[in-house]
């Protein structure tokens, strides 16, 4: 263990030392930060004028939504049940792009239901959540405590809004919080393939200049290889580290400077706001304004970042050594540091396979697939954070376990597999890597 | 005492035999030379010792135990294919690799310091690999692999690619570490180095061991009874002064009236009654009884055996 540390230790400054680790760290996060902020900034109106029917037949809401409507949103309400297919043919609705059913149940299941004509844009949908749940939360707070909204929104349950088509109502949800598990997922594979790469780099370049023979005097080819596993990934860990700690302040930043948050009425100042409202930029602004701050908010309150990121971190260390082992494995099999480029090929494979099960499971999250791309730890690492960014059904919590289970035992072995390719790979040079050598060295313990 | 055995060690990779029923012993204080051509065995059987390879029959002792993983902190290993990690300092390196053998951080401090100066390459402690030639990269590989002070160390082509400066240098290192009581298993193709610091060798060949023992003996048992002569001279004035009792069997000129001939004894005469008769007929520079060189006892006994 001791003689793995010291390999690990020397992999990890290795990489920390190095110019790209050190841009990747700073880049990285201000791309994320630049991309967000445009996302905003152009993809705010996608259409000017967004008509929405509320159907609240218990007349949760009272016919009221935020007081200062924005402009680009109107809301109606209705006080009774709105068949859909009422609202899709019928004439009197015609005008209306959006209903949001609101029924009584919505007390219970913090639930609301979207169906839309034309698919708002991500700023739209998330005003139109934002403003619904502001609403609900007075309406909570007034019937069921006797706390101020602003004390009620620290202990609130989230409301869930699923955003569905009209014309496809059965199509499962896709809602914001699934996308969240989808882009922690995509982040799993995406620092497996960096450093993946890494690993194949690394000890590809140790055979190519002939260290490694050294090495192999006073360490086990296993432990070389762990050693470089754990010391790429802890390298990993921190450049991860340092992405979230940049992203969450960008956020903050971002949120206090560019885009302070115009709906708390604490910050109003009525006299400038009279002059200001008349302003289009003002009224641009303020819509901007609605649509990053409910995206902060579902950073920073929505999701339950500590279940989330623990399960992330663990996921993405099964995951990354899963995957690490065949890159491992890889880089000592080939003859030069060249030659195992072809094999990376079905590994990439892979981790794109990963990549759309977390895209299916996100549409589909009851299909018996999903289920079955959960307990793959090829796609676990993916899947299992959109599962639990759905949510796993009541009862069904067990599977989280199970996946995880399955991803460290399969981790163990293929570390094993991969152990024995090392082995009888790392002192072989010069030759072309072919599919029966790894046959070949595999059978030969 | 004996410092390492391997006995009736086999090893092959895929059905192919790379090592076959070897045994060995190197005694302490000994520099043993262990020579092969290429594809012999020798890389195999050295990374045997160094438990870099298992061997599938046979046992490898250290100073008479069973070799351990913990027996490898006292040998020291400068592999055929080395290589250091270029981006790394010459410090940083050493203290990985000392680490490694499980040195302390100040033990390496000490050992490092001392050995730099001793080749008198201080200046080169923090600079990395990349900025040095190959000739100084390979003066660190070689102080990497001593670091620890191993009481056996194993050198796999160890002069391949030095200079005769550093060739001589890395000589005298390894005699005065022999001096000092430490062993020292050279595999080499430089039968002239062999010949000039091996107290003993082994010969394999096709994965066997086809020759052992004292470098002195195995050339002395190969001796054909020829003696050189180098002279200043009439050539015909010394093939006259050569009576029945020996016969000149080669003759080479190198101009100035100066010669080397190679005379065989007959009967009972020695070397000294070849000198006697030679004295007054021509002036004698110098007289030796002729040995076969290594390389040549190597070529003839690979050919032999092809």
């Amino acid at each position: 263990m001791r003689i793995s540390w010291l390999v690990a230790q020397r992999e990890l400054l290795e990489r920390i030392k190095t110019r790209s680790f050190i841009s990747m760290a700073i880049v990285g996060p201000l791309l994320v930060l630049l991309i967000t902020y445009i996302l905003f900034v152009l993809g705010g109106n996608d259409k000017s004028n967004w008509k929405v029917l509320i159907a609240d037949p218990a007349n949760i809401m009272e016919a009221k939504i935020l007081a200062n409507n924005n402009g680009s949103i109107s809301y109606d309400f209705a006080n009774n049940y709105v068949q859909l297919e009422e609202f899709e043919n019928g004439k009197r609705f015609q005008k209306y792009d959006v209903l949001i059913e609101v029924n009584e149940k919505i007390l219970i299941n913090k639930t609301a239901y979207l169906f839309y004509r034309e698919k708002p844009n991500f700023s739209t949908s998330m005003t139109m959540q934002f403003q619904l749940e502001r609403r609900l939360e007075e309406v909570l707070a007034e019937r069921f405590t006797k706390m101020t909204v602003q004390d009620y929104r620290r202990i609130k349950q989230p409301l869930t809004v699923g955003f569905r088509n009209l014309y496809d109502p059965k199509n499962e949800s896709t809602t914001l919080d699934s996308w969240v598990g989808f882009f922690f997922g995509g982040l799993i594979l995406f620092f497996i393939l960096l450093f993946g790469m890494t690993i194949l780099r690394s000890v590809s370049s140790e055979k190519s200049n002939r260290i490694v023979e050294v090495l192999l005097a006073s360490v086990k080819p296993r432990q070389l290889m762990l050693g470089k596993i754990a010391g790429i990934g802890i390298a990993a860990i921190i450049q991860l580290g340092l992405w979230i700690i940049i992203v969450s302040f960008g956020l903050f930043v971002i949120r206090e400077t560019l885009f302070p948050d115009m709906l708390d009425a604490s910050k109003w100042d009525v006299a400038k706001m009279a002059k200001e409202v008349q302003n289009m930029t003002f009224q641009q602004q303020l819509n901007r304004s609605y649509g990053y701050n409910s995206f902060v908010e579902l950073i920073y309150d929505r999701i339950q970042f500590d279940n989330m990121l623990f399960y992330f971190l663990i996921f993405l260390v099964a995951g990354y050594i899963f995957y690490g082992t065949f890159f491992a494995a890889l880089g000592a099999t080939s003859g030069s540091e060249n030659d195992g480029q072809q094999f990376i090929i079905p590994i990439v494979l892979l981790l794109l396979i990963a990549l759309w099960a977390g895209y299916y499971v996100l549409n589909n999250p009851e299909s018996s697939l999903s289920f079955w791309f959960s307990m793959l730890p090829f796609t676990s690492p993916m899947v299992c954070m959109v599962k639990l960014a759905q949510g796993y059904n009541p009862g069904e919590g067990y599977q989280l376990f199970v996946s995880f289970g399955i991803l460290v035992i399969s981790s163990l072995l293929t570390l094993r597999i991969a152990g024995r390719l090392y082995t009888n790979g790392i002192l072989q040079f010069g030759h072309r890597l072919r599919l029966n050598q790894f046959v070949k060295w595999l059978r030969n313990g | 005492m004996e410092i390492l055995q391997l006995e009736n060690i086999t090893k092959s990779f895929f059905q192919k035999i790379a090592v076959d029923d070897v045994s060995l012993s190197l005694k302490e204080g000994e520099i043993f030379g262990l020579l092969g051509p290429n594809g012999a065995g020798k890389t195999t059987l050295i990374r045997i010792i160094n438990r870099i390879v298992t061997p599938e029959k046979g046992i490898v002792r250290f100073k008479g135990d069973m070799m351990t993983g913990k027996s490898l902190a006292q040998i020291g290993y400068l592999p055929e294919e080395r290589g250091l990690y270029k981006t790394m300092t010459v410090y940083d390196q050493a203290m990985f690799l000392g680490r490694l053998r499980r040195m302390s951080k100040s033990d390496v401090n000490s050992s490092l310091n001392f050995w730099l100066d001793k080749f008198e390459i201080g200046s080169w402690k923090n600079k990395r690999i990349e900025e040095l030639s190959k000739g100084m990269a390979q003066k660190v590989q070689f102080i990497c692999a001593i670091l620890h002070q191993p009481n056996l160390l194993i050198l796999d082509e160890p002069f391949s690619g030095f200079d005769p400066v550093n060739v001589e240098l890395i000589q005298n290192e390894l005699i005065s570490m022999k001096n000092d009581g430490k062993t020292i298993l050279l595999s080499s193709h430089n039968m002239k180095s062999v010949e000039d610091i091996c107290d003993r060798a082994a010969l394999i060949h096709q994965s066997k061991k086809i020759l052992d023992g004292q470098v002195v003996d195995i050339r002395e048992e190969r001796k054909d009874g020829r003696f050189a002569i180098k002279f200043k001279g009439n050539m015909l004035g010394f093939a006259n002064a050569l009576w029945a009792g020996f016969e000149l069997v080669e003759h080479i000129e190198h101009g100035n009236n100066r010669h080397t001939a190679y005379v065989k004894l007959r009967g009972e005469n020695t070397f000294q009654d070849l000198l006697k008769v030679l004295l007054g007929q021509i002036e004698i520079e110098s007289a030796w009884e002729v040995l076969p060189s290594m390389q040549q006892i190597f070529i003839d006994l690979v050919k032999r055996t092809a």
